[in-house]
């Protein structure tokens, strides 16, 4: 339970932080919420650590030109408790409130999250659904990438050697949209076995626009355009949200494990699409 | 934990068959592989070093080929430990030709213990399942390349290949 010897750096600023990454020999310290279990266990032994703790500019949450812009080290709690993301992104807070326990929420950091990319994460399926941008930032300068690029393939993101994820840009929600985020929870780990995010939108009686977004089922989070197809258009009856959640895991090559097997698992994702759906729908105007 | 999926190489199946028990070319192919060296018929040791996020692990191990039915199929037995923990898979690679190029299926099974099983169980089956995915798309861009090089003319497949079962 003891790490192997490493150094610390604890950078006041993003350049500083940025500067002693150039080399790719040091691994980034967030929230450590995934890191320092595995540091503990030695199965990750990295030689210099560079925490962004100190980086205070990489914390804050605003809004800028109809998008909400979310520091990559806000943790879990400042975003689930932040008024404007509350008030407009309440997807986004609806994931934040429902990943791990307390002490997670209070430590993890949503930078650090995406940036481990797990494939059973909370984030992923609501950035998804969000069509999220990621800002990333290196010595050498910056670059923003959609969330569906960042996303490469399980414990894999489009980071490269010396970058870090700056910020998370997502829309304002306008005021008529419905959210959900369903999650069936492993409860010892507190991961999703599945997840789903869902953005709706009605106009005159029909649903005009659907994001899905999944996580858990494979081995990366994914879009659900199948889904989104079959519900746009129709009046979204209970009828209509059966058939498009029937479709979820065309497709997809579900992950196995201890908890849920495979074909469990793609089962349990259509019947949570079918929740976020309706909830979603319900909570739309 | 079973395994198993389908991918396609560019080249008929004898060269397929060839290709997939070159050491030097499963050394170039294999996610991570720093040595492999033949111990004996059919037999390889290996020295690995899988990089997963945050997570490292060095291993050494044998490779063992058994049951050749040449183009069709062979038993691929791999067993590898080191400090994070300890593997052992048993695999049946069938070849089958779909002309011009070769169709691959696996089925197996692979144990992993120690640390890295206790503690990664969740993600295990994700993680083996990318190692043999990048494998084969290595493979696939090794063998087209091959392909193009010496028979230039048949050859019209592009040398990314991709995989049958992907996302």
């Amino acid at each position: 339970m003891i790490p192997q010897n490493f150094e610390y750096s604890a950078p006041n600023n993003l350049n500083e932080a940025l500067a002693l990454l150039a080399d790719g020999n040091a691994k980034v310290l967030a929230g450590g919420m995934s890191l320092i279990p595995l540091m503990k266990l030695r199965l990750a032994a990295p030689e210099h650590l560079v925490d962004l703790g100190r980086v205070t500019d990489l914390k804050s949450i605003r809004e800028e030109g109809g998008t909400i812009r979310v520091g990559a080290t806000a943790t879990h709690y400042d975003i689930e408790s932040s008024p404007l993301v509350r008030g407009k992104c309440p997807l986004l807070a609806e994931a934040a409130s429902s990943i791990g326990d307390v002490q997670v929420r209070n430590m993890g950091t949503i930078g650090g999250s995406i940036a481990h990319a797990d494939p059973a994460a909370d984030y992923p399926a609501s950035l998804l659904a969000l069509e999220a941008q990621v800002r990333i930032a290196s010595a050498k300068g910056e670059r923003t990438v959609g969330i569906e690029q960042f996303l490469v393939d399980a414990l894999t993101t489009a980071l490269d050697t010396g970058e870090i994820v700056r910020e998370i840009i997502v829309p304002v929600e306008p005021a008529n949209a419905g959210v959900s985020y369903q999650k069936m929870v492993q409860p010892a780990s507190g991961f999703a076995i599945v997840g789903v995010a869902a953005r709706v939108r009605k106009s005159g009686g029909k649903v005009a626009f659907v994001r899905v977004g999944v996580t858990g089922l494979a081995a990366k989070a994914f879009r659900a355009t199948g889904v989104e197809k079959l519900l746009e258009g129709t009046t979204g009856s209970a009828a209509d949200v059966q058939k498009a959640a029937a479709v979820v895991s065309d497709g997809a090559d579900a992950n196995s494990d201890l908890h849920a097997s495979a074909s469990y698992r793609q089962q349990m994702a259509k019947v949570y699409t079918a929740r976020a759906l309706t909830q979603a729908l319900s909570r739309a105007s | 934990m079973k395994i198993s999926g389908s991918y396609t190489l560019p080249v008929p199946p004898e060269r397929a068959y060839e290709l997939l028990q070159d050491p030097e070319v499963l050394a170039r192919c294999m996610p991570g592989t720093e040595r492999l060296a033949k111990i004996g018929l059919d037999e390889y040791e290996m020295k690995m070093k899988m990089v997963i996020s945050a997570v490292q692990g060095l291993f050494a191990g044998k490779v063992r080929i058994a049951d050749q039915k040449p183009p069709e199929q062979f038993r691929l037995i791999v067993e590898g430990s080191g400090k994070v923990g300890f593997m052992r898979g048993d695999g049946l690679l069938t070849l089958s030709s779909a002309s011009p190029s070769t169709d691959v299926h696996y089925e197996g099974e692979v144990h992993v213990g120690g640390v890295i099983a206790g503690v990664g169980q969740r993600l295990l089956d994700t993680t083996a399942k990318i190692v043999i995915r990048k494998f084969f798309e290595k493979l696939a861009a090794n063998a087209g390349q091959a392909a193009q090089a010496v028979a230039a003319p048949l050859s019209t497949q592009p040398p990314e290949n991709s995989p049958s079962d992907s996302d």
